[in-house]
């Protein structure tokens, strides 16, 4: 009874997309009941949380999702005659991360982790107690939570605060969360210097970042929109970026405005230094423009009214990456992987 | 022009009606009043000006050709202050100007050419008066091009500037001396000429985005998808034109607040005129472009002036169009009319850009929130001739390296600074 109502969901919801963009996917809110009967509990939630954007950057889907993964191998039970590495990954794994991409077309840095993740199964002997294996992948997962995202969020912060320096103007678009760390770091270190923000006014983000930078004491400048951007940049010192993902060709795949904001800073001759953790680097995926991947903003998806989420800014308007394990111009950091 | 601004101003059509009914001095004052808090910008402003123009020429008193340029340069300065950043009001002042020393000149050399047809012009509009004599020794009232009468020119106004107090009483000096001997005849039919003039301005202005219109099938072809940037009438009049001739696509993009709690969508009678017309429509409610330039063909926006160097003065965000558009190689088209070309260069003013409220962003109840937060909206920008490809005139389209000869057509040397000739009030 509940299969047949769904292709009319998905069509109602696709069918005011301008013909143009029809290729782009949308996430989508699927209701508790229509989910498969295979979900994880807690894989439900971070789906539903997806997909109304209440996680929303690609760091926090990750950590969500492998929180989820986590409960998911704590309850898992191998059935008689199979093993984990072989039964886990089909039978198990693969109805989550589908019902996860069905929420909302999967973040690269998830991408990335579900790959690691489904190699460290496979490299388990067949032999392998079940208890032993499930030890060993909630431990992995728990090194990966870590390293690569909190140790990475602490490193990048503390090296990119280093960058900046006396009496300088930071200019950066929205809020990203590693940038806010940085600047919050810098000024812990003692240094003073001025915050430009240009937002998204259609997101508005970038206001939380003013009130966050403000009650650390920092002067802000605050921008509404990209209105302005060439006189704004070019009294900048350096931009400060962050992005969801970063594309094997270099270019950087981030909330819509990032290229308009990094070029405008490159043609006034700024440096736009990009924050992004290692996590987010797609080696095998080139984008040289915004419509390869994107997403389409499903609260904004008809001819009416129509936004994208992301927009590709190609490497010759980033000056450098600042990752967590070095700093360097726009394709380095791609082999770091 | 923002829709939401209209309401609490009068309409021009109003404004200018009730030139004709009040003191010229009043009605220069509300004109003033209105530019100074925005409620007549952008075209709105040109027409303004003309009329407000026509309104000194035909009730200030004047006697001869000098004290009618000197009311029309105190009253298009006084204009011009009023709104520092409506380029096209000085604009229209300098038409003016230009067209009074043109009809003064050709009256000159018709008063000394007594068979001409506008003798019998001048007889006719003014019914008393006496036959003109011919003036002994002509003057070339208006200096030639060459850079020796332009430095005669400064020097003049130089005079000006330093020794009168108020220049419409001032006695004509140096070399248009002879022009106060005008008769009295000749200053009915000047007046009616320079009025004429005034009319073909306002004609000009009103025909220009038609005219423009009329170049859309040059410029659009079947299938594209042109971005039109925040649409002026002067785009939305050129895309509904395109519309009757060929199928494509527009993508309307605004920099709007999305917080302006429309009831409709910004620019639903656009998009139905061109839906009717088979044009499909989508509107952008993005930030960035940068995302959508690789589906555009092309760019079009309307300019609120080009600057003499060919850089333009336009609604924030199409410098972020023009911008994106030029990085990706995508032709960007400017629909500007020739009475906002400015033969000017930009001020500092100008490419730092104009500031609006921020309160339609930024609430200023959320006190924690705003806490000595500095907010700057901007609502203009200023963009380099490097991103313009097309200038799309009412006279055709142009490139920059031509601009000069559309300034020097429109405008005379002499009247360029003609603002700055009078010294503060």
């Amino acid at each position: 009874g509940r299969r047949p109502s769904m292709p009319i969901v998905e069509k109602d919801a696709r069918s005011g997309i301008p013909e143009s963009f029809s290729h782009v996917p949308m996430a989508k809110r699927i209701p508790m009941s229509q989910a498969h009967k295979d979900v994880h509990p807690a894989v439900l939630a971070v789906g539903q949380q997806m997909a109304t954007f209440a996680l929303k950057d690609s760091i926090s889907r990750l950590k969500a999702t492998l929180l989820a993964f986590r409960k998911v191998i704590e309850s898992y039970e191998t059935p008689k005659g199979n093993s984990l590495s072989r039964h886990f990954v089909p039978h198990v794994l693969n109805p989550q991360i589908e019902y996860l991409t069905e929420c909302r077309p999967m973040c690269f840095a998830m991408g990335n982790a579900i790959r690691l993740l489904k190699g460290k199964v496979n490299k388990f002997d067949i032999d392998t107690a079940e208890d032993e294996a499930k030890e060993g992948l909630l431990e992995w997962i728990d090194l990966l939570i870590n390293e690569r995202i909190t140790l990475a969020e602490f490193s990048i912060a503390r090296n990119a605060a280093q960058s900046i320096k006396e009496g300088d103007t930071i200019l950066t678009y929205g809020r990203h969360r590693l940038v806010e760390k940085t600047l919050l770091e810098a000024k812990r270190n003692g240094k003073s210097f001025d915050v430009t923000i240009i937002d998204d006014p259609y997101e508005r983000s970038g206001q939380e970042l003013a009130k966050a930078l403000r009650q650390a004491g920092i002067h802000v400048l605050y921008s509404p929109n990209l209105g302005g951007l060439r006189p704004k940049v070019a009294e900048a010192s350096n931009v400060f970026l962050g992005g969801e993902a970063i594309f094997a060709n270099g270019s950087l795949h981030a909330a819509s405005g990032t290229a308009d904001v990094a070029m405008a800073a490159m043609n006034a001759g700024v440096k736009v230094i990009v924050l992004c953790e290692t996590i987010n680097f797609d080696r095998d995926r080139v984008s040289v423009d915004a419509l390869t991947y994107n997403e389409i903003d499903p609260e904004r998806n008809t001819a009416d009214c129509f936004r994208l989420l992301f927009d590709v800014t190609h490497d010759k308007y980033i000056t450098g990456v600042i990752t967590e394990f070095e700093s360097g111009g726009g394709n380095s950091p791609a082999q770091a992987i | 022009m923002a829709p939401s601004q209209a309401s609490y101003a009068p309409s021009l059509d109003n404004l200018i009606k009730s030139f004709n009914s009040q003191p010229l001095e009043a009605s220069i004052e509300s004109l003033i009043f209105l530019l100074k808090r925005r409620q007549v910008k952008g075209d709105e402003c040109a027409r303004a000006t003309a009329h407000i123009l026509r309104q000194v020429v035909a009730k200030s008193k004047w006697h001869d050709v000098d004290q009618l340029l000197s009311r029309v340069q105190s009253a298009g300065s006084r204009l011009v202050r009023a709104a520092p950043l409506e380029p096209v009001i000085g604009n229209i002042v300098r038409r003016v100007l230009g067209l009074i020393r043109d009809e003064a000149s050709e009256d000159r050399n018709n008063a000394d050419d007594v068979t001409s047809e506008a003798a019998s012009d001048i007889q006719t509009l003014g019914p008393s008066a006496p036959p003109p004599l011919p003036r002994p020794v002509p003057v070339p009232i208006r200096p030639g091009p060459s850079a020796i009468s332009a430095g005669m020119q400064v020097s003049k106004s130089m005079f000006n500037l330093l020794s009168v107090a108020d220049p419409g009483d001032s006695p004509a000096t140096g070399a248009s001396t002879p022009l106060s001997q005008a008769q009295p005849a000749s200053v009915h039919a000047l007046r009616s000429e320079v009025m004429d003039g005034i009319e073909e301005i306002l004609d000009e202005i009103n025909q220009a985005d038609d005219q423009i219109a009329g170049f859309s099938d040059i410029q659009i072809h079947p299938g594209d998808y042109v971005l039109a940037y925040q649409p002026t009438r002067s785009v939305e009049r050129f895309l509904v034109k395109a519309a009757s001739k060929r199928r494509f696509t527009v993508i309307i993009a605004c920099l709007d607040s999305p917080n302006s709690g429309a009831a409709e969508p910004p620019y639903a009678t656009l998009r139905k005129k061109l839906n009717t017309a088979g044009v499909n429509t989508i509107n952008l409610v993005s930030n960035g472009l940068m995302a959508y330039i690789p589906r555009v063909n092309k760019v079009i926006f309307g300019a609120k002036a080009v600057y003499q160097n060919g850089g333009l003065l336009v609604d924030s965000g199409c410098c972020i169009a023009a911008q994106a558009a030029h990085e990706h190689l995508k032709p960007v088209i400017v629909l500007c009319p020739v009475y906002k070309f400015c033969p000017e260069d930009p001020s500092d003013e100008v490419s730092r850009g104009e500031l609006g409220t921020p309160s339609s962003y930024v609430s200023y109840a959320n006190g924690p929130g705003v806490d000595a937060l500095e907010v700057e909206n901007t609502v203009t920008d200023y963009i380099p001739p490097e991103l313009v490809d097309v200038y799309l005139t009412n006279l055709g389209p142009q490139t920059r390296h031509h601009l000069a000869s559309i300034l020097a057509d429109h405008y005379k040397t002499e009247d360029i600074g003609f603002s700055l000739q009078l010294g503060e009030p």
